[in-house]
């Protein structure tokens, strides 16, 4: 009986163990590209007509802003 | 004396066709990016049909730089279960900027709901080209990213493609001759842990441009363009699907005038279409477009109107 109990908390503490274990390398890699990958999705989203914009003002020959707004 | 004709010994231009050109097999020209190779007959058969009224305006504000507001009404379809084609009216309202620049081109596109659309060129270097292409929209799961990387030979052009879902895809165009273009492409989607092989040709003339490509998703698509004159070309494609059994073949033609471009074709589906762009004056197009589906009942007509270059 004792043989028995011992196998008990052996299995449970194996059991207890393995999700710290993978947690380490591969989902902590996927957890923070997704993360980026989000990032990412909402800067492009609204940064990216204000990018394209700024390039274009500060290219040769420089616009000026009444030309951006006035619809001429 | 001024009617004296020229002795036979000169060579003439016209002579050079009746003695073959000696092929230097080194010395091939580049060939068309493997995605382009139905080019022709896609430019000649699908112009951008829409239904309603559009009205574009490009306002340049510098050589490279540029800003467009684009106004479209009318119905678009919505995808339903049952046959019937569903319509609902929409308007929207859409706001552009582009860069254009030898090494970057910059295209950004933004509707009132939303929605992106961005497109990156850039020369890394002469012969490596970086591309990426974006469709954000503020619902979860519906955005779609690609990176390209191009790398340009003497004679060749290879390509890795790199897009959201854990798409992956890479393929190859190598010139055989100097009118004849083989290439191959391989990907692999993540997601729906899909993978496809695909094979392509492509044989041009001066007249006539002959293309095929097949794939292993069950695609085979042929294409052949002939140009008639300077201003007529011709051109037939078919697309046939050997998993679903469905087949689809067209024919049109491709009238490019001084004042206009008028394109027509007819479908095997029993769909005709024909689209027009009248050059008013300098930076003024108008622009008409219909489709009509005999089968499904189903009437499209748009005008619309484009100023600026």
């Amino acid at each position: 009986m004792s043989s028995k109990v011992v196998l008990k908390t052996k299995g449970k503490s194996t059991k207890g163990s393995k999700p710290s274990d993978d947690k380490s390398t591969s989902k902590i890699l996927k957890e923070w590209s997704t993360w980026t990958m989000k990032k990412a999705k909402v800067i492009t989203h609204y940064g990216f007509i204000p990018l394209v914009i700024f390039i274009g003002m500060n290219s040769e020959p420089k616009p000026s802003i009444s030309q951006l707004l006035s619809p001429i | 004396m001024a009617t004296h004709i020229p002795p036979p010994a000169t060579p003439s231009p016209a002579a050079e066709p009746t003695k073959p050109e000696k092929v230097d097999y080194f010395d091939l020209p580049c060939p068309i990016p493997y995605e382009e190779i139905h080019r022709e007959a896609m430019m000649s058969l699908k112009p951008e049909h829409f239904e309603g009224m559009r009205f574009d305006f490009t306002k340049g504000l510098n050589q490279k730089f540029s800003l467009s507001h684009s106004v479209v009404m009318g119905p678009t379809e919505v995808p339903s279960q049952s046959a019937e084609t569903i319509k609902i009216p929409t308007a929207n309202y859409e706001f552009g900027a582009n860069f254009i620049d030898p090494k970057l081109m910059l295209f950004g596109r933004i509707l009132t709901d939303g929605r992106l659309s961005a497109r990156v060129k850039c020369d890394l270097s002469e012969n490596l080209t970086m591309k990426a292409n974006a469709q954000l929209t503020n619902e979860p799961h519906m955005s779609h990213g690609m990176f390209n990387f191009d790398y340009k030979g003497s004679d060749y052009r290879t390509q890795l493609q790199l897009g959201n879902g854990g798409l992956i895809g890479a393929s190859y165009i190598q010139s055989v001759t100097p009118h004849l273009s083989l290439g191959g492409e391989v990907f692999w989607a993540g997601q729906h842990r899909k993978s496809g092989l695909g094979y392509a040709a492509r044989y041009n003339t001066d007249k006539m441009v002959a293309s095929g490509q097949i794939a292993s998703t069950g695609m085979v698509v042929l294409g052949y363009v002939q140009k008639v004159s300077e201003k007529v070309s011709l051109a037939t494609d078919m697309m046939y699907n050997y998993m679903s059994r469905d087949v689809t073949a067209s024919f049109g033609y491709d009238y490019i005038l001084r004042q206009c471009r008028l394109r027509g074709k007819i479908d095997s589906n029993g769909c005709t279409s024909a689209f027009l762009e009248e050059r008013l004056n300098m930076g003024l197009n108008f622009i008409l477009s219909a489709e009509i589906d005999h089968k499904k009942k189903d009437y499209k007509f748009g005008f619309g109107m484009t100023v600026g270059e």
